[in-house]
């Protein structure tokens, strides 16, 4: 395969931040509404499930919008890892799809549906919320832990393991950790949402007490996992800058202190920003971990990119339409910023 | 069939399906958004609440079909890369970077207007939600144009070079501007809006059929039928130029199309005969009967008596498209395309004579029920159509550069079913929720009772409890 120009070697270092923006903001902003609908999992007053679903409704496929934005990045800059990638996570992806499909159904009809229906697409959308967000991380894991590729004379490597290779313990329970951590947000963003006497919101608060130590707990054990098995993070995390590494394990603690701390204190916004500040923090860390590689072991960002990135359709992207995009965006989930009561799921959402 | 051809037959099965399915939402998207927005802006001029009713009945249907359009996209994207893998890979320089960018100037720009166009109403300004409106009219058009260039660049892939399992641009302005995707963007374009069209006449016959709110429907009827005489009539028109430019870039697609098979008659003459139906013979090399009228091929094609129309004997077996899917699907779209303006000429008629008025247009019932009926059509013709095209392009994925099966991910005969029988049902199930939830939205009815939505800020409504009755059912408004 060919060698990209020095240009393109620096594109392919910007689209893969690009990427990562993506997939983080999709991480923030539908994370929240993934959480949130595990969340409605364990509530069992009607309204109030019905309700969370409305206090998502004007905002949520903007929110998953990102993973598409993430999903066309992908395919368009690194077609190589598109095309590789998707063979070895068939089936985890397959179960992802099918949960963002009826998440979306269920988010829809909810309102049109009659009380008998109305029940069972709140399952749905509970169910659909648990199976994106396990399976999604699940993905992560998996990826982390890199692929087998095959090595033709001409062309493009492919995938050739088997279909299942995806199964391992820490990919299971990289998928745990995403329940947890999507959960947290999740009952942050219904503390956020609904209005101040809702006893909703007091739920959520115990919730946050808890799901707290379990996040904390959980970060520490996927990184000290990590370590032990994945050369690539040892030799970064203990080389000679581990300070550097230190520091973002702590800044990112500190940061889930606050969250905890906001919550107490009814400062329900500042809460979230602080949980999204500690994703940042942790996901970047990830990032730069696996730096250069995309996919550890397998493709490097480089080796993955399309011969064909070039800088006119970068800065158009990047220096037009995202921009924009990220503003239009912005207004909308300020028009929608009203706290909600339990009642929204009696109106047409 | 060894293990192999079947896993490769299922993984077609299942990508035809997906796409299918899939196509049956995102016209009515583009062309529903289009007419909102037209309602939309004649409320905000004209001041009548009847443009804001319909606006806003319509825009429920529009909610559901475009709920139904996300879930089954979001499985066309991923579908790429794991059924069609090797495909993803070696285009990807081209057909992934299109994709890519039109998730960036479509659906990101699309999501970023569809909350407040549909939850916005009271929340923001009039100005602003007509705005929106016109933002999701633009972005789902730009969905459907980049969606075109990607797919005509498989049919008539100008612009690229094939080396080493890789497609490399040598021309981004041929490759983006390929012959066929100026052609057929603008067919889909109008399709489009002629399936919405007839969906919107469907919906306004029903209610004046069933005299329900005739006033209000009525002139929404009438003028769609008018609009649609001028849109169905330039549709043959286009069709007709789309069919001259297969029959120049893909040759084998159009014989098949038109169960063409040789290019002279035995006696060396040149054939022209255009089949109305036929079948072929068993071995695959000519028809063993069909009903045909002698010319019209080469009028149709070459716009000539007597041009000779290159037939499918003319190509390598192994570079024929199977005939009776193309040759009938072409006849299905075809046939719907005439009668669909064949139904819009009937309402023209109708009004000229005067006969839309309250008390007159509930009697015509047959025609009332004719328009009902006519929203099958379209349908039929954009999923025969799309059949015609992708199947006519076999067997290849990117025409006379990459064959479908050197495009296929490795699958197990496995995980094919799995996949299969995952998307039917989940598929299916999203068409039927889709379906049921059209037509009670249609049921019930427009609402003509909530106070019109104000402007600019939130306003939560009051909680009161009814006097009597259901008590346990608070009534809760809110504009919505
Ligand atoms: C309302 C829908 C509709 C109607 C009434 C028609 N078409 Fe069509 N047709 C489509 C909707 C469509 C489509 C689904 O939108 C396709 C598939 C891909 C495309 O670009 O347009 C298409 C494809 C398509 C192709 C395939 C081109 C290829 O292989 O690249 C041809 C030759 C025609 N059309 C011709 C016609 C003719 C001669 C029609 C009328 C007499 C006609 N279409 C009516
Ligand atoms: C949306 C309407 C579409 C329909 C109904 C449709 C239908 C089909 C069908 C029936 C096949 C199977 C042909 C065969 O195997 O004999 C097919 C194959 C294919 N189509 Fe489409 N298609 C659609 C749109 C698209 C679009 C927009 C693209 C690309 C942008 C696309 C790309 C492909 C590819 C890659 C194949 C694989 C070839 C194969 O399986 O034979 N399709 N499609
Ligand atoms: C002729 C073929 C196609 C047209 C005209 C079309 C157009 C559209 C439009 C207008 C939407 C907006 C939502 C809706 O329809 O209700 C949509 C949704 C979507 N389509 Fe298609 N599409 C086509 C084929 C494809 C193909 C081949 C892909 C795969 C790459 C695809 C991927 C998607 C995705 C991911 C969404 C959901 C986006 C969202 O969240 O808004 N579509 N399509």
């Amino acid at each position: 395969m060919d060698v990209l120009t020095h240009t393109q070697q620096f594109l392919a270092i910007a689209w893969w931040l690009a990427l990562g923006v993506s997939v983080l903001l999709y991480i923030a902003l539908d994370g929240a509404d993934l959480g949130a609908g595990i969340f409605s999992l364990f509530v069992k007053d009607h309204d109030e499930k019905g309700a969370i679903m409305g206090a998502m409704a004007g905002t949520w496929d903007a929110n998953e919008t990102w993973l598409i934005v993430a999903g066309g990045i992908l395919f368009g800059t690194f077609p190589f890892v598109y095309g590789s990638a998707f063979s070895y996570l068939m089936i985890p992806l397959a179960l992802v799809l099918w949960g963002i499909m009826s998440r979306a159904v269920a988010l829809e009809f909810h309102h049109l549906a009659s009380p008998k229906w109305q029940r069972f697409s709140e399952w749905v959308f509970g169910l659909a919320s648990l199976a994106v967000t396990f399976f999604g991380g699940m993905s992560v894991g998996a990826a982390l832990q890199g692929f087998e590729l095959d090595k033709p004379a001409v062309g493009v490597p492919h995938y050739v393991g088997g279909a299942f290779n995806f199964m391992s313990a820490f990919s299971v329970w990289t998928g745990i950790a995403a329940c947890i951590a999507m959960t947290l947000s999740g009952v942050l963003f219904v503390r956020a949402r609904f209005e101040k006497a809702e006893p909703i919101r007091q739920d959520a608060a115990r919730w946050t007490a808890a799901i707290f130590w379990l996040a904390i707990a959980s970060v520490l054990v996927t990184v000290v996992w990590s370590a032990a098995i994945f050369d690539w993070a040892r030799a970064k995390w203990f080389g000679s800058h581990f300070w550097i590494w230190g520091l973002f394990g702590i800044v990112a603690l500190i940061c889930i202190d606050q969250v905890r701390r906001d919550t107490l204190k009814d400062k329900d916004l500042a809460a979230i920003l602080w949980f999204n500040a500690a994703a940042l923090i942790l996901g970047v860390g990830m990032l730069f971990t696996m730096f250069p590689w995309l996919v550890p072991n397998t493709w490097t960002i480089w080796a993955g990119a399309s011969p064909q990135v070039s800088m006119i359709t970068f800065t158009m992207t990047m220096g037009g339409f995202l921009p924009v995009m990220i503003m239009y965006n912005w207004y909308q989930i300020w028009v929608f910023r009203g706290r909600v009561s339990k009642l929204v799921a009696y109106a047409g959402h | 069939m060894d293990g192999e051809a079947l896993t490769s037959l299922i993984t077609r099965i299942d990508f035809a399906l997906i796409s299918s399915l899939h196509i049956l939402f995102p016209p009515l998207t583009i062309g529903l958004a289009a007419l909102l927005l037209v309602s939309e802006a004649l409320w905000l001029k004209t001041g009548k609440e009847s443009w804001y009713r319909l606006c806003r009945f319509f825009e429920k249907l529009f909610i559901v079909n475009f709920g139904a359009g996300v879930a089954t996209g979001v499985t066309m994207e991923m579908a790429f890369g794991i059924l069609y893998g090797r495909f993803s890979q070696a285009a990807g320089p081209f057909f992934g970077q299109v994709l890519g960018y039109e998730t960036i100037t479509a659906f990101m720009y699309e999501a970023g207007f569809i909350g407040l166009m549909i939850f916005g109403w009271g929340k923001i300004s009039r100005g602003m939600h007509l705005f929106a409106t016109f933002n999701v009219a633009v972005s789902s058009t730009l969905s459907a144009m980049w969606i075109l260039v990607a797919n005509s660049w498989m049919q008539t892939p100008t612009g690229v070079e094939y080396r080493n399992g890789i497609f490399y641009v040598t021309d981004w302005l041929a490759a983006l501007f390929n012959p066929n995707a100026i052609a057929a963007f603008p067919h889909m374009m109008l399709a489009s809006f002629e399936l919405s069209l007839c969906f919107v006449i469907a919906v306004c016959a029903w209610f004046v059929l069933r005299r329900r709110h005739v006033a209000l429907f009525l002139t929404p009827l009438k003028y769609a039928l008018a609009v649609l005489v001028v849109v169905a009539a330039a549709q043959i028109w286009l069709g007709d130029v789309l069919g001259e430019q297969t029959l120049e870039s893909k040759p084998a697609a159009l014989a098949a199309m038109e169960g063409h098979y040789n290019t002279n008659h035995p006696d060396g003459s040149v054939d022209t005969d255009w089949q109305i139906i036929g079948w072929p013979n068993a071995k695959g090399d000519g028809l063993a009967w069909s009903i045909s009228v002698p010319h019209l091929l080469s009028v149709i094609e070459t716009k000539t008596w007597n041009g000779p129309v290159t037939g499918l004997n003319s190509f390598p077996a192994d570079q024929q498209p199977p005939v009776v899917l193309p040759f009938y699907s072409f006849r299905v779209m075809a046939a719907a395309g005439g009668a669909i303006l064949l139904l819009a000429l009937w309402g023209v008629w109708l009004r000229m004579r005067g006969k839309f008025t309250v008390d007159l247009a509930p009697t015509h019932k047959i025609f009332l029920a004719a328009c009902v009926g006519v929203v099958a059509l379209p349908y039929l013709a954009v999923v025969a159509g799309w059949w015609t095209r992708e199947i006519g392009r076999q067997p290849w994925i990117v025409y006379g550069l990459m064959r479908t099966e050197d495009g296929m991910s490795a699958m197990s005969l496995g995980l094919a079913i799995f996949w299969l029988v995952g998307f039917a049902f989940f598929e299916i199930c999203v068409i039927a929720g889709t379906f049921w939830f059209l037509l009670k939205v249609v049921r019930l009815g427009p609402d003509l009772e909530t106070p019109i939505a104000g402007e600019g800020h939130e306003h939560l409504g009051e909680l009161h409890v009814p006097a009597s009755g259901h008590a346990e059912q608070p009534e809760y408004l809110r504009p919505v």
